[in-house]
């Protein structure tokens, strides 16, 4: 299930995870840390919206 | 029953809204937004512009979104008076609105500077979707654009402006590109993948006039140099909109004055994102609205009771397709830093270390994602790696004997 951020529209792809925390691949939403935030505009997490 | 207004629609007004909206259910909640669009995403602008996002993908909060949630949206209406004193606001036709409790959250505006010639036609600012959609139509009858300001926005215009094949020169008074967030060293290898756009550059100019007659004709600058144009963006950087709150006698410096409670001077009007100035600054970044919107929400809800205590900025952005993330102490350049360089223009990458005393207090690193996460958890341990100058500089470091 991917993210989306709505500042700015970043979608967080489990498959990927987000290198750039230290997040690895395979990573679900739900299981990145509270304190972790949108890589392109630093939001927070629940400024996120699932995609289908 | 207690009357919230907010004045604003952007990520702040909208955070708040809807902090108000989940804590205080049936609530009497009203937004009031100048522009005729529900929220939309204004990071993706540029994108808009390059035509890789349309309209519905940035505009996709629908009406419905906010009476869902018991906000009542009122699009289109802007507010051209405020007394604090009686509570009350004027909108633009002419009704006036009571409120109780009041955020102030329109946010800024591009900042126009006063160049000989900006009021010729094909010359903008970008801010809105309305600048957004104007740049966009004018740019399909344009060859050669000229961006002035080399900062993150004026950056993601030269990039769209490029994809639509125009002609793009970018015009910045500094030494070098983004100034705020990167050191000369790492902007010689942004410069480089701008370049590699297509799009030209120059620094350290000052522009003097928008030349033309009705519509613009050429850019030219102090040292006499002209750079022909059809269409011009000024990428100068957002003020804070205060004149409402000016009028309404607000303490306003560069923004509108909030104490920790992000209230203003006024009892019962409180301010939050590009509008306010907190401690002495207007952040002006996405992190502090939304952190801004929610103290200031519960603060509106039940006076007192959240405590604003400012926000670290978080400063991983991408431009122009490249990522940057700024640390710590990374522009400073303090004597007592030792600066730790390693730069490979080829690969577009650039890794800077600031170190004191042996350990990491900044970093700028571009294109450096898989080592971004190792370098902060250095400088948040204050891990002393003096023994180890050569290995932080590797291609790829061996992270897990520094973090062992």
């Amino acid at each position: 299930m991917k993210w989306e951020c709505m500042v700015c529209g970043y979608v967080y792809d489990p498959e990927k995870g987000d290198p750039s925390r230290g997040i690895p691949p395979g990573t679900p939403f739900e299981e990145l840390p509270d304190d972790w935030t949108c890589p392109d505009c630093g939001a927070t997490k629940d400024m996120f919206e699932k995609v289908s | 029953m207690t009357r919230y207004v907010v004045i604003g629609n952007g990520v702040a007004g909208v955070t708040a809204a809807q902090a108000i909206a989940q804590s205080q259910p049936g609530a009497d909640l009203h937004v009031y937004a100048a522009e005729p669009y529900p929220y939309y995403r204004r990071p993706q602008l540029p994108d808009y512009i390059a035509g890789l996002v349309t309209e519905d993908d940035i505009t996709y909060r629908p009406p419905q979104w906010y009476a869902e949630r018991g906000i009542q949206v009122h699009l289109n209406c802007p507010v051209v008076e405020l007394d604090a004193a009686a509570y009350r606001l004027r909108l633009a036709d002419g009704t006036d609105v009571p409120y109780d409790r009041l955020l102030l959250a329109m946010g800024g505006v591009a900042w126009m500077p006063p160049v000989e010639g900006v009021d010729r036609r094909g010359v903008f600012t970008l801010r809105t979707l309305d600048d957004a959609r104007t740049i966009r139509a004018w740019a399909r009858e344009s060859r050669q654009a000229v961006v002035v300001g080399g900062g993150l926005l004026g950056l993601e215009t030269a990039r769209a402006l490029r994809a639509l094949g125009l002609e793009v020169t970018v015009l910045e008074v500094a030494p070098y590109l983004m100034p705020r967030q990167l050191d000369r060293e790492g902007a010689a290898v942004l410069e480089i993948l701008i370049h590699r756009m297509g799009i030209r550059t120059e620094t350290g100019v000052v522009t003097e006039a928008v030349l033309g007659d009705s519509a613009v004709r050429a850019v030219r600058l102090k040292d006499g140099r002209e750079f022909p144009a059809d269409l011009v963006v000024f990428s100068a950087g957002i003020r804070p909109e205060v004149t409402l709150a000016r009028q309404a006698g607000l303490v306003v410096n560069r923004g509108v004055v909030v104490d920790k409670y992000l209230q203003t001077s006024a009892p019962d009007i409180y301010a939050a994102g590009d509008v306010a100035e907190a401690n002495g600054i207007v952040y002006g970044i996405v992190p502090a609205a939304i952190e801004q919107a929610r103290v200031a929400a519960a603060n509106l809800v039940s006076p007192g009771s959240a405590v604003y205590r400012g926000t670290i900025p978080t400063t991983t952005l991408k431009v122009v397709g490249a990522e940057l993330t700024s640390i710590g102490e990374c522009v400073m350049e303090a004597d007592d830093l030792v600066q730790l360089r390693r730069a490979d223009p080829q690969q577009g990458r650039y890794r800077k270390l600031a170190m004191r005393d042996g350990r990491i207090v900044g970093a700028i690193l571009l294109n450096e994602r898989e080592h971004t996460s190792a370098i902060r958890q250095l400088l948040e341990r204050g891990t002393d790696v003096s023994a180890y100058t050569d290995l932080l500089l590797e291609e790829n470091p061996d992270w897990k004997r520094l973090l062992a």
